[in-house]
């Protein structure tokens, strides 16, 4: 952890935003990122994602609390703060009449680089995704790839020590959609990332810190093993070897057992799903006994379902049915 | 894709931001259809009326003077370009709403820069025109028509309907930066203007008004007139463009885009 408040890329404190006393977006986020996070941010539609995002650029200015970046308030006229980040919002536009390389110069004349400066990197950049053949088109002609890899570029034109991108993968085809996560990886070696997105398979494979909201509150904010520490893992599935009559006694025997709620054979794989109470470890030890005990080999074991997917609805799902004990651990937090 | 490698620190160019605004925007006007319906309209209008005036000159036989069409069609801009002028500037900051706006204003820029970019292209634009379009109307009217027109007058008949217009231009994107929707703006705004100008009508003809500055036309076009009074006029229109601007600047630094 960062013991000094201006170490942190970004520190939010009870940041919240109403809107127009009508719509509460965010509620009491408090938040910190250090260098070299790679931040995924989680939530249902409407959770207050996109909001907190503008409210760290300053684009939106909190109705109460307050954002740091690089340890000093941003603002909506905090333009030497932003000039340290790279942002990529949802569906991103783009002037249609103008083609790659007038955009990039515009956005990078907006960041106040000089032509000596700006001309070699736009075109490095152009180059880097890939849209050297599409240089002189016009935007209007792009496919949703060609729009996503021309906000990636204008987002790193800069060369920002922290980058927004608010969901990256989304519209993308799965050729490109791997590509800007394997992009994601390689700069979040030397950069601080803030990814928001709906796929929790993409936070899973490139982000090493979670912040997951839900409706305006951030229900959990830590790493990613810690996230999926939570998880109740209950549901295992074990490709078996051996002789069939074998495997079908084991499966007998397991069914007796009291740690488990079901259990399933499908030919050589068995399913298992563990009672709420069980402890998983011994339970499973009790399984390979009994399938030691029958000369059963075991190919392979793995907990069923994706960790980040299930820890994320748990956590959504225990928020929701808190109701009004919510309110109980404001007060004890305070 | 690959990742870029980084670079040494460079040195930024802190006006380089309200520059790129207002080229981009000059060059986004230039290119509008409204600007164009504007320009060809107004040249429409001066060309088919300056020569309905020769016509009547040279083959009528009717005297016709330069002053008066010259101050007709100065009449006519106050009237009737101003819904257009409402219309170009209203839409200068408020059609660039939502994620348009996210990629300009989460770059490197501040809304001052954002807001005094966009208020100086639109201002330099109209004027612009409106001196090119005023000059050019002068010049024909010199040849086509029995001149007596001064020099000095039309100068200050020019700068006297350009500081009228560019109180409208500003308060339209002042307007601009206060409302989410476009066609409120240019509703509201085209309500006002026109509001203010009858509600100026009843004060007493020395105050300077567009009304005032109606009536006075012609005799400036044929230089009766005082600096004071052109001054006074130029200096009040000054003023309000400089409040309305500080007020749109103000407000929209601490808006939400």
């Amino acid at each position: 952890m960062a013991d000094n408040a201006s170490d942190l890329v970004v520190e939010t404190y009870k940041l919240t935003k109403i809107y127009q006393n009508r719509q509460i977006a965010l509620n009491d986020v408090t938040l910190r990122i250090e260098p070299g996070c790679v931040l995924g941010l989680l939530g249902p539609n409407g959770a207050g994602k996109t909001t907190l995002l503008r409210l760290v650029l300053g684009l939106h200015r909190p109705t109460a609390g307050w954002v740091r970046a690089f340890g000093r308030f941003m603002t909506t006229n905090a333009a030497d703060l932003r000039r340290r980040i790279g942002y990529i919002p949802t569906n991103p536009q783009f002037p249609r009449h103008l083609t790659p390389i007038s955009y990039l110069d515009y956005m990078a004349r907006l960041f106040g680089l000089p032509r000596d400066v700006r001309k070699p990197r736009l075109a490095s950049l152009i180059r880097a995704v890939d849209l050297l053949e599409a240089s002189g088109q016009r935007i209007a002609g792009f496919s949703n790839g060609m729009t996503a890899r021309l906000a990636v570029a204008t987002s790193l034109i800069n060369e920002p020590d922290l980058l927004i991108w608010d969901e990256p993968t989304h519209g993308l085809d799965p050729e490109a959609r791997r590509s800007m996560l394997e992009l994601i990886k390689s700069l979040s070696r030397e950069k601080t990332l803030i990814v928001s997105s709906h796929n929790l398979g993409d936070i899973d494979e490139v982000c090493n810190h979670a912040a997951v909201l839900s409706r305006g509150q951030l229900i959990y904010c830590g790493t990613l093993q810690d996230l999926k520490g939570r998880m109740r893992r209950n549901h295992y599935e074990l490709d078996l070897e051996g002789e069939q009559k074998a495997i079908t006694k084991s499966a007998n025997l397991i069914k007796a057992l009291q740690d488990f709620k079901s259990v399933n054979l499908r030919h050589r794989r068995l399913e298992l799903y563990l009672n709420d109470e069980a402890v998983n470890s011994s339970a499973l030890a009790n399984v390979l006994m009994t399938l030691s005990d029958n000369k059963v080999s075991l190919v392979s074991i793995r907990s069923v379902g994706q960790q980040t997917e299930q820890a994320f609805l748990d956590l959504v799902e225990k928020e929701e049915s808190r109701g009004f004990a919510r309110l109980y651990q404001v007060d004890d937090a305070a | 894709m690959d990742a870029p490698t980084a670079a040494a620190q460079v040195k930024i160019n802190r006006w380089l931001p309200y520059w790129a605004v207002f080229q981009a925007d000059v060059r986004q006007t230039l290119q509008s259809w409204v600007y164009r319906t504007w320009v060809f309209v107004s040249v429409l209008v001066t060309v088919g009326y300056s020569l309905y005036r020769y016509g009547a000159e040279h083959e009528a036989g009717i005297l016709q003077s330069a002053s008066h069409l010259v101050s007709d069609l100065l009449r006519w801009t106050l009237l009737g370009s101003v819904t257009l002028i409402i219309v170009l500037t209203v839409g200068s900051i408020s059609s660039e709403r939502g994620t348009m706006a996210d990629s300009i204003l989460s770059r490197g820029i501040s809304r001052y820069q954002y807001f005094l970019g966009k208020w100086h292209a639109r201002l330099v634009t109209i004027l612009a025109t409106f001196f090119v379009l005023g000059a050019a109307a002068l010049v024909s009217c010199h040849f086509l028509l029995h001149e007596d027109l001064s020099l000095i007058g039309s100068v200050a008949a020019l700068v006297m309907v350009a500081a009228l217009l560019a109180v409208v231009s500003t308060c339209g994107v002042t307007v601009s930066a206060l409302t989410n929707s476009t066609v409120v703006g240019i509703t509201a705004l085209w309500v006002a203007v026109y509001g203010v100008g009858i509600v100026l009508s009843f004060l007493t003809r020395s105050t300077p008004s567009p009304t005032w500055l109606l009536q006075v036309l012609p005799n400036v076009l044929h230089g009766h007139f005082s600096w004071y009074t052109v001054a006074r006029f130029v200096g009040w229109s000054a003023l309000t463009s400089a409040v309305a601007a500080v007020f749109g600047l103000g407000y929209f630094s601490r808006r939400d885009v």
